[in-house]
């Protein structure tokens, strides 16, 4: 596509200021983690000393780490969770029926609120007198004035942020899901619905094999999302109760605990999970991707 | 055939409205809460749900112990600067990687890519080193410029003017005009749809970016809503929830209204939009 004829000195001016802010804000971070995972650093003098794998001992004898690892793992759960609330919610309010707009840009709403702000309110919801509880009164699950402090007993914590997650972020991928049925035409549809095929058969055989490659991709941005899991954590327990996640330990370890090396190492670690995640994605999606196809 | 569909549709609403419910629900209490001038209600449901004794007092003393204008002028002074940086920057990378050749082109691309599925949290304790070796730290300047090589900005703008027809940018060329008066002049004025895409989705997320300023800023009249309101209400304002409750309904009433004049960008994606 890239045209000849223009000079690369040209193209070097109009790539230049982007390639530099990229290459210290973006790619330099990479290489400083990669570096400071090998390091003591001493915040007063700033001098560094490399320390072999020390920092990675710190990390296996880190009980805080092995929590974090464990919540991420925990926190995949979601996946599936909000994946099919998704794929749901997507089937719900894909008719253009009167009205459906605002049901979708309900939805989605939770989506673009800050999530500070968000988890200040789910705070109150949570709250042991809070609505959740009452409604698990109301519904029977729970004697009245029972109700669960959920931000703070280790276990349940970690399941209401589970529950934030999905209010947050359930709207995100419903409308990829839109995205995925609108390619699916009508035509055959109507085919099938005239062959006397059922709901579920047109379903299963005639949007499912088109909203697949929809599916992959949302299951692996949402595995991406739930590695990353920090600043719901930050907001609704700032870590308490068990809820240490991977990225919050880099950051507590960084900025309250100072301790830059092991950060790095923590940071290092993260990253290559993540990149060994995104390399799956490439495999499995290819140039199948319905988001980055281009013409 | 058609009277049969009604309590199919009937039911369809009935799904529709209860998801609805579970999304606002928390904010439904907020609103009632803050409008409320008595406190005493608002751990009883479901009475909880409707204003008690409605009046705006909450909001009044929210405005009075709160500078809640100077947040909201700091989060407009940064989402505007990372807007006006991002186009700035990404536009003409975006532009020579579609329409020009040179050598590197395909490396960084890749990396621009690569990045994308990266956690960018972990480059938070790097860039705080980088911040204040230059001496950014607690300015503008520096709660900005981390965030300004957007890769899903360089990503969709590449993309976007890669679909432009050749023979309008060959002809502009040709004329004898420049390179950077074919981007500005030409380019850019066919490619408005995507370019405005990308300033609303970078003014929702610079919006909405909470970690980074709270690393960057100490100084209270600096903070953006997100960061500045969160502090307030998680400490000095805590002990109220009325209080607590008519700032967050103050802080979620801008995104709100600047939501549903954008809502189809959003609903109806060309390219996929950051998570958060």
């Amino acid at each position: 596509m890239a045209k000849p004829g223009v000079h690369p000195a040209t193209a070097y001016l109009f790539v230049a200021p982007c390639a530099l802010v990229f290459a210290v804000f973006t790619v330099w971070p990479m290489l400083f983690n990669g570096w400071l995972a090998f390091q003591d650093y001493f915040i007063a003098s700033r001098n560094t000393a490399w320390n072999d794998f020390a920092n990675f001992l710190v990390l296996a004898d880190s009980q805080a780490f092995q929590i974090a690892l464990r919540n991420s793992m925990l926190l995949l759960l979601t996946v599936p969770l909000i994946q099919g609330g998704a794929l749901g919610l997507a089937l719900l309010v894909h008719r253009p029926l009167p009205g459906i707009t605002f049901f979708r840009a309900t939805y989605y709403l939770p989506v673009v609120i800050t999530v500070s702000i968000a988890g200040i309110v789910w705070q109150y919801v949570f709250h042991h007198e809070g609505i959740l509880n009452w409604l698990l009164g109301l519904v029977g699950l729970m004697e009245p004035g029972e109700g669960v402090p959920w931000l703070e007993r280790g276990g349940w914590s970690l399941v209401a942020v589970m529950a934030f997650c999905f209010w947050k972020y359930v709207g995100y991928y419903m409308v990829l899901y839109l995205v995925g049925l609108a390619s699916v035409p009508r035509e055959l549809q109507e085919a099938a619905m005239l062959d006397g095929a059922g709901t579920w058969a047109r379903f299963r055989h005639v949007t499912w094999p088109l909203l697949a490659p929809v599916a992959v991709l949302c299951t692996l941005l949402s595995t991406i999302g739930a590695l990353k899991t920090f600043q719901e954590v930050l907001v609704l327990t700032g870590g308490e109760g068990d809820t240490m996640t991977p990225l919050l330990f880099v950051y507590r370890t960084a900025f309250s605990g100072f301790n830059f090396g092991v950060a790095g190492a923590a940071s290092l670690m993260f990253t290559l999970v993540c990149l060994l995640v995104a390399a799956l994605q490439m495999r499995l999606m290819g140039r199948h991707n319905p988001f980055t196809r281009s013409e | 055939m058609r009277a049969s569909r009604w309590p199919l549709i009937g039911t369809r609403y009935l799904g529709m409205s209860v998801f609805a419910l579970f999304t606002v629900f928390p904010f439904l209490w907020a609103l009632s809460v803050g409008l409320s001038a008595d406190p005493s209600g608002i751990w009883h449901f479901p009475g909880a749900f409707i204003p008690t004794d409605p009046g705006l007092g909450w909001f009044n003393r929210v405005f009075a112990e709160m500078p809640f204008f100077t947040y909201v002028g700091n989060s407009l002074i940064l989402s505007a600067l990372t807007v006006a940086g991002v186009l700035a920057l990404t536009i003409p990378c975006g532009y020579a990687l579609a329409q020009m050749e040179f050598p590197g082109r395909r490396l960084l691309f890749g990396a621009i890519l690569l990045t994308l599925t990266l956690p960018s949290e972990v480059a938070i304790l790097p860039n705080f080193v980088t911040i204040s070796r230059l001496g950014l730290v607690d300015s503008y300047v520096g709660a900005v410029l981390p965030n300004l090589a957007s890769a899903f900005g360089v990503f969709l703008m590449k993309q976007s003017f890669e679909q432009l027809p050749a023979e309008v940018i060959d002809a502009a060329r040709v004329d004898g005009a420049g390179e950077w008066r074919v981007l500005w002049r030409v380019a850019v004025p066919l490619n408005l749809p995507a370019v405005g895409t990308l300033a609303i989705f970078t003014l929702v997320t610079a919006w909405n970016d909470y970690l980074w300023p709270a690393v960057v800023f100490y100084t209270r009249t600096k903070l953006p809503i997100s960061v500045g309101v969160f502090n307030d209400l998680t400490g000095p304002f805590a002990v109220s929830t009325s209080l607590v409750m008519a700032a967050v309904v103050m802080a979620v009433v801008p995104v709100i209204i600047g939501f549903a004049f954008t809502q189809r960008l959003f609903l109806a994606p060309q390219a996929l939009p950051a998570r958060a």
